[in-house]
């Protein structure tokens, strides 16, 4: 079989990559002395693809909200029963995840990786709907939706990404509303299927203390589906500005939880994408990560606790920053936050700050190879963004202060927005 | 297919001043780590200084001051981790200081381990203290934080419906109390206080420590000996053992709040001891009920009548419980408590088959091995043997689960008592909104 191998001296890992004659590509970890094994069949379509062309149609269509949820949800139903329960019977646990541009399907398991792999790669090939069980469907999403709703964290943060997009829809919920789905129908369903479940917009990882050779030849033996060519997606241009600047809601929590974001409105691509996302997370951290002068005194003037977590989030078509915890005085926090903000974009990140924050980000790369699901998740995250597994920490590595700068300039005078959860 | 990693053991070292080291050796991982464990009984005099203790200590030690030096110096050590953790099993509480790095073999030629545990040392012998107790903005910080952490419990709801049917079915008893103890308690606390109770923690506790990863035997033995001056000559002795409480009379609790979707939990009394043989079929029992997706809680509450996204039980193995816990709409209130009592009903029965089971043991099988594929994993198992004094390692906990047969399931399942039903009931406030 005819496969590439990439290896990390340093993190003393290699890649394993395959491409099947349909053009899907299949990436392999080995990871000796692991018990678990793992896989995950990906698509590159999420709850942002609402509107598409369907190959072979004319024009565009423009899909309920919640959808690629919903079908996520249902490819685990065939013909011949549930597949949540086929693979619990082989011992391994299954599952998925839909996020705002990708459906993901895995497993994990310690033995019989075959016949779980072999499942995987099938079910997801073979979308079997039916009227009765979309219809079914619809009161166990309409729980998960309920259950979301009463998550004062979820939403506190879509209440700030509603803040930060004026049209782009990352804004939308996920799961959608109990509304949306109501429209949901099987037809619509096998319209994003035959769209976006298609080898080149797709990708296959794995995981396991197991023979390269062994893993490619039953993905060889099980990929069956025809390509439908280029999937053509469209987002509307995302306007500069803020769609509001302040979201407030009230939940059955104890004290006022808030979060409060900017988003990057330059776009990026491949290795350079990965590049803008290190500077962009040793910016925030040096800003206002633990060791920060910013979190001390917010900490000691009791604006933030224990709670509070800051992160980064960039992708082809979207990118912000992201931050907040519980706080007794969102507003005071948010003010004080705003003008270390101002400050950091004038001055730019210190030396020191800078080697010490990247160090540990490296290390926090590192760290998390200890997870075989996390080496999936990230070799199909990289996939999808034209770069591979290693590149992180060679964008780490190869990082200097005056990029970081150039960063900052573009991204930390954009206008921040904040939202709020009150107690009732 | 592949191979198999050798056997996990935890390697006894020493026993020197009331502390037992352990070794787990593995080169698999790209950490290595220290975890230290002190044990004490659950009371509400202690609890909460308990739990608060490992927040006030990770503010910083005599060398590093403040949290910027001392978060400064982890970042600076390649994103180094030390932590505090508390939590409770039975009617027992751990405090856990936690020191993990990455090994030394990714980095560039620095060496880790021995200076993060210094740090770890620095911040046990050496916290911040004033006039004979803890730095007093300090403490009065950590008690806050850890009072809107104590309240803060009712955000999550699925958690705190579980921790509120507890709570209410052990009226009374010491597991009653949450991990992180109650806010009343920690509100009594001051700087001395919470001193008074961290010397007793380091000198009079029982206390286990775990070194796993890349680590060699020089640094091991540097980090044990690191401990000998700890005055330490009075260590008590703290018991795991509990009584099996009979059920006379089903407590029934409803809670009203403003959600949309309504919690349901269902807590039982399993009587059956951690210690026991029955604790193998009680696993498998709970397995079978509400453990995975082809569990019959998953089927029937999820699959079959669609009234929840999440249908599962779950056991505590040293008090001797199982919660039943559910999202439900509050109109189905009645027909998901039928359905899951019909399912408990089931299988004292024996209703259910042979399928079921070797499910059950295959995917209990899974949970075994990958709980080896986690470092933290490998120290909590061992700490949970080394606790009931069971000399129990992964492949013979494995063994002893496959072995249970359909009759012991049967067994236990005719133990297993209905004790507390408890509801977070959606008030209707959000009615407007609901399906």
């Amino acid at each position: 079989m005819n496969y590439r191998t990439i290896t990390s001296e340093r993190l003393g890992e290699t890649i394993y990559e395959y491409e099947h004659e349909t053009g899907l590509k299949v990436l392999y970890v080995k990871k000796p002395d692991y018990y678990k094994k793992t896989a995950m069949f990906g698509t590159s379509y999420g709850s942002m693809d609402n509107v598409f062309k369907v190959p072979g149609r004319e024009g565009e269509i423009e899909v309920p909200d919640g959808i690629a949820h919903f079908l996520e949800h249902k490819l685990f139903e065939q013909e011949d029963g549930n597949m949540l329960d086929k693979f619990s019977r082989l011992g391994a646990s299954p599952n998925a995840f839909t996020s705002f541009n990708q459906t993901v399907y895995y497993f994990s398991c310690t033995d019989l990786f075959e016949e779980n792999f072999r499942m995987l790669l099938d079910y997801v090939q073979k979308p079997f709907l039916t009227d009765e069980s979309v219809e079914k469907e619809k009161g166990i999403i309409g729980q998960e939706i309920m259950m979301y709703r009463d998550n004062a964290d979820w939403r506190v943060f879509f209440n700030l990404l509603d803040c930060l997009y004026v049209k782009h829809p990352v804004k939308l919920e996920i799961a959608g509303s109990v509304e949306s789905i109501a429209k949901i129908t099987r037809e619509l369903l096998y319209d994003c299927y035959n769209t976006f479940y298609s080898p080149s917009n797709m990708v296959v990882t794995a995981v396991a203390d197991l023979d390269p050779e062994a893993v490619f030849s039953i993905a060889n033996d099980m990929i069956k589906f025809k390509d439908r060519g280029k999937v053509e997606k469209k987002y509307p241009d995302e306007p500069e500005r803020l769609n509001r600047e302040y979201a407030e809601q009230k939940l059955a929590v104890s004290m006022p939880l808030f979060n409060m974001g900017i988003k990057d409105n330059v776009r990026a691509e491949g290795y350079e994408l990965l590049k803008r996302r290190a500077a962009l997370s040793i910016l925030l951290y040096s800003i206002m990560g633990r060791s920060s002068e910013l979190y001390d005194r917010l900490y000691s003037e009791r604006l933030i606790n224990d709670s509070f977590r800051c992160e980064v989030s960039l992708t082809t078509s979207y990118g912000y920053m992201v931050w907040g915890g519980q706080s007794p005085n969102p507003e005071k926090a948010a003010a004080i936050i705003a003008d270390a903000l101002k400050e950091a974009a004038s001055k730019g990140i210190r030396d020191d700050d800078f080697n010490r924050v990247r160090k540990s980000q490296e290390g926090l790369f590192i760290r998390s190879l200890n997870s075989v699901e996390y080496i999936a998740r990230e070799m199909l995250d990289s996939y999808f963004n034209g770069t591979g597994l290693f590149d992180e920490i060679r964008a780490y590595e190869e990082m200097d202060a005056g990029y970081i700068n150039k960063v900052a300039g573009e991204v930390l005078s954009n206008p921040a927005a904040l939202s709020v959860i009150n107690p009732l | 297919m592949g191979s198999n990693a050798g056997k996990t053991t935890a390697e006894k070292l020493t026993e020197k001043n009331g502390i037992t080291f352990y070794r787990i050796r593995s080169d698999k991982f790209k950490t290595a780590r220290a975890d230290l464990f002190f044990v004490d009984d659950l009371t509400r005099e202690r609890a909460s200084a308990n739990a608060l203790i490992p927040m006030i200590i990770k503010r910083g030690c005599s060398k590093y001051p403040s949290v910027r030096d001392f978060e400064s110096k982890l970042e600076e050590l390649y994103g180094a981790d030390i932590d505090g953790s508390v939590i409770k099993k039975g009617e027992l509480q751990f405090i856990g200081f936690h020191m993990s790095h990455v090994s030394d073999r990714y980095l560039n030629g620095e060496r880790l381990f021995d200076q993060c545990c210094d740090l770890l040392m620095c911040m046990l012998e050496n916290p911040m203290t004033e006039d004979g107790g803890f730095c007093k903005t300090v403490f009065a910080q950590e008690r806050d934080n850890l009072v809107d952490y104590i309240r803060s419990r009712v955000n999550d709801k699925m958690r705190y419906s579980l921790l509120r049917c507890i709570e209410e079915m052990c009226e009374g008893e010491p597991y009653a109390i949450p991990d992180e103890g109650t806010e009343e308690d920690v509100l009594l606390l001051t700087p001395r206080s919470a001193m008074d109770i961290y010397g007793q923690m380091v000198s009079t506790y029982p206390a286990y420590a775990y070194i796993s990863g890349e680590v060699d035997d020089k640094s091991v033995q540097r980090f044990i000996d690191g401990f000998a001056q700890w005055d330490r000559g009075n260590v008590k002795k703290v018991s795991v053992a509990w009584e099996s409480k009979d059920v006379t009379q089903v407590k029934k609790i409803h809670e009203n709040m403003d959600v949309s979707q309504g919690k349901l939990c269902l807590g039982f009394r399993t009587h059956v001891d951690p210690g026991s043989e029955d604790y193998y079929p009680l696993v498998v029992y709970n397995g079978i009920l509400g453990g995975d997706a082809h569990s019959k809680l998953f089927r029937n509450v999820r699959e079959q009548a669609s009234l929840a996204y999440y249908a599962q039980s779950v056991l505590e193995k040293y008090k001797g419980l199982m919660i039943i816990l559910s999202g439900i709409d509050a109109g189905n209130r009645e027909r998901a408590e039928d359905i899951i009592l019909e399912q408990v009903e089931a299988m004292k029965k024996g209703n259910f088959s042979k399928e079921d089971l070797e499910a059950t043991l295959k995917s209990l099988e899974t949970g075994m091995k990958s709980m080896q594929d986690s470092q933290r994993g490998i120290v909590d198992f061992f700490l949970s043997q080394h606790l009931i004094e069971s000399g129990e390692d992964f492949d013979s906990m494995t063994e002893k689960l496959k072995r249970v047969t359909m009759d012991d399931v049967v067994r236990v399942a005719q133990k297993v008592q209905l004790d507390t039903i408890y509801f977070l009931k959606p008030d209707g406030r959000r009615q407007e909104e609901s399906v």
